[in-house]
């Protein structure tokens, strides 16, 4: 009987535990394996010594390039505009910095996820959407334990502004995904079924895995994005570059590459539908040093309209900036920075200020 | 001055009001007490016993047997509360088992007692990972599940009002403890439910 009865105990505890309610660890949504190679000596930017390396991973926008940066260039002097001030028309877009940890070069680590993409960074309906994340490698130099994302440093401009400058000190030096016309790595969450579209494409690679994967992709060039754009396709990856894994089954290889061929990853957009803000110039000069300008049109994609005799001044970004840029002056303009309007902000065709370089008018 | 005399007449004129003597003797709703047993059951509410914050609900009931002013008996009680925080979406189950002693004092139709209750708590925890089944998580890292026993104690107040017959309304309620570890918990619970006395 009384060993009955201790059996019976015995049975009772054996299913009993340590209570954790809210405590305890804490498992990671997912763990990303990462490792660096190359040497970082090599590609360390001029006096950034005590370096401060972690590793990032940013969730990805839809951007769309203003016409400028895509359209043939008319002149020589926009063509070195566009070259010095547009970047990579394809590049990956940051939205939101995710997670962070410390890394040390050449070693692995792991970066831990504990939360999932927000809704907006990812693309489609609730029955079928996908967020791509690239994991990023920095110096952080101001010691804040994450990435702070920059933006364009706009020149001074006339009226009021109400964009302010995202200024940064942190230092990319690499990234597995920069642009869709390199071979990238990327972290995929998808949520319910997969269907391809144009953010990010893929193109004949299987879909992502359910939940988070990393991806591979050779990449493809601009020449084969404008020809499958206007054939009304998405451009291939090539043959046999593609790959699709749970982030447990693989490690994400990052290069250590120079700042200047990477650190468009970490620059936010303004505006990301390819609009333009076209701005009141300033009573002076803004300073041209190092920078790139040219007079030209309005861009016109379709039927010309009542934009077209506007001529615009472009400026680029300069060479040591973070993120690269154009600066947009009309001698008419909007609220909002829009050029059509009842009754324009300013109208300084008739008296433009001194330093104007351009024409009044565009010859038509 | 007018308010005045209006004052003073109306308390001069005032008399006790005289209710119908016959309608209070006679009762409408008699009630007959027991011979020493009584079952309740009701709906019990309760801090948790192991979780720092939340609402259990559940019911409970008990037995209790012996003439006032001492009496014993034994209770049982099954509330739950889930609760969350970022990470994690925590369901606490407790079953209370206690033996109870009470002092206990009858007027008329009601009753007032004391109710010293020790035993133990058997609390099941599930913790859900929040988000783990969108991220893909499996087994424990998705969701654990576990049961622990503890001791605990309440000290109630009960009141008890015979409604009809056999029939009781009874409320209980008090401070509760518990011994999660190493830790002493404190906690409260209350119920409200009905009696019967056969």
């Amino acid at each position: 009987m009384i060993a009955d009865r201790l059996a019976l105990l015995g049975i009772l505890l054996a299913g009993c535990g340590d209570l954790q309610g809210f405590g305890g660890d804490v498992p990671p949504l997912s763990t990303i394996h990462v490792d660096t190679s190359g040497d970082f000596d090599a590609v360390r930017t001029p006096g950034a010594t005590n370096e401060n390396l972690r590793v990032a991973l940013i969730w990805g926008t839809e951007w769309l390039p203003e016409a400028l940066c895509f359209l043939p260039p008319d002149t020589a002097e926009l063509a070195a505009v566009v070259d010095a001030g547009c970047r990579n028309p394809l590049s990956f877009t940051p939205d939101r910095v995710a997670a962070s940890v410390p890394i040390t070069s050449n070693v692995p680590a792991d970066l831990s996820l504990d939360a999932l993409p927000a809704a907006d960074v990812m693309y489609g309906d609730v029955t079928a959407r996908v967020a791509y994340g690239s994991l990023v490698v920095f110096d952080d130099r101001d010691a804040s334990g994450t990435l702070e994302l920059a933006s364009t440093s706009r020149l001074p401009q006339g009226g009021f502004d109400p964009e302010q400058d995202a200024l940064t000190n942190d230092i990319i030096y690499g990234a597995s995904f920069v642009a869709m016309t390199e071979p990238d790595q990327r972290l995929a969450f998808r949520e319910g079924a997969f269907v391809e579209t144009g953010f990010y494409p893929r193109h004949g690679c299987d879909a992502p895995l359910p939940a988070f994967s990393i991806l591979g992709a050779g990449g493809f060039s601009f020449a084969d994005a404008i020809a499958a754009t206007a054939a009304g396709t998405l451009p291939s990856e090539p043959a046999g570059s593609c790959s699709e894994a749970k982030p447990e089954d693989t490690t994400v290889a990052i290069p250590f590459r120079p700042s200047a061929d990477v650190r468009e990853v970490g620059c936010v957009q303004r505006r990301l539908d390819s609009s333009v803000r076209y701005r009141q110039p300033p009573t002076d000069a803004p300073d041209f040093t190092g920078r790139a300008f040219a007079c030209t049109t309005i861009p016109q994609l379709g039927m010309p309209d009542a934009t077209a005799g506007i001529v615009q001044l472009v400026v680029s970004s300069k060479a040591d900036e973070p993120c690269r840029g154009l600066t947009h002056y009309t001698l008419i303009g909007c609220d909002r920075g829009r050029l059509i309007c009842d009754s324009p902000e300013w109208d300084y065709r008739a008296n433009p200020p001194a330093w104007w370089p351009c024409p009044v008018q565009a010859v038509r | 001055m007018l308010r005045a005399v209006l004052v003073v007449a109306t308390i001069l004129v005032s008399r006790p009001s005289a209710a119908d003597v016959g309608a209070l003797t006679s009762d409408s709703f008699p009630y007959a007490h027991g011979h020493g047993l009584d079952l309740d059951g009701g709906l019990a509410v309760a801090f948790p016993t192991a979780l720092p914050t939340g609402l259990s609900r559940g019911i409970g009931g008990g037995i209790t047997e012996g003439r006032c002013p001492w009496r014993w008996g034994a209770r049982a009680a099954w509330v739950t509360a889930t609760e969350s925080t970022l990470d994690w979406t925590v369901t606490h189950s407790d079953l209370r088992l206690r033996a109870s002693g009470s002092l206990q004092h009858d007027a008329g139709r009601g009753s007032f007692g004391l109710r010293l209750s020790a035993g133990g708590t058997l609390v099941h925890e599930t913790r859900d990972r929040n988000q783990g089944m969108r991220a893909g998580l499996m087994g424990s890292d998705l969701e654990t599940s576990t049961f622990a026993l503890v001791p605990a104690a309440e000290l109630e107040a009960v009141v008890s009002v015979h409604v009809v017959g056999s029939w009781l309304l009874v409320m209980s309620g008090g401070p509760s403890a518990a011994l999660v570890g190493s830790d002493l918990h404190g906690s409260w619970i209350a119920e409200l439910g009905v009696g019967w006395q056969p």
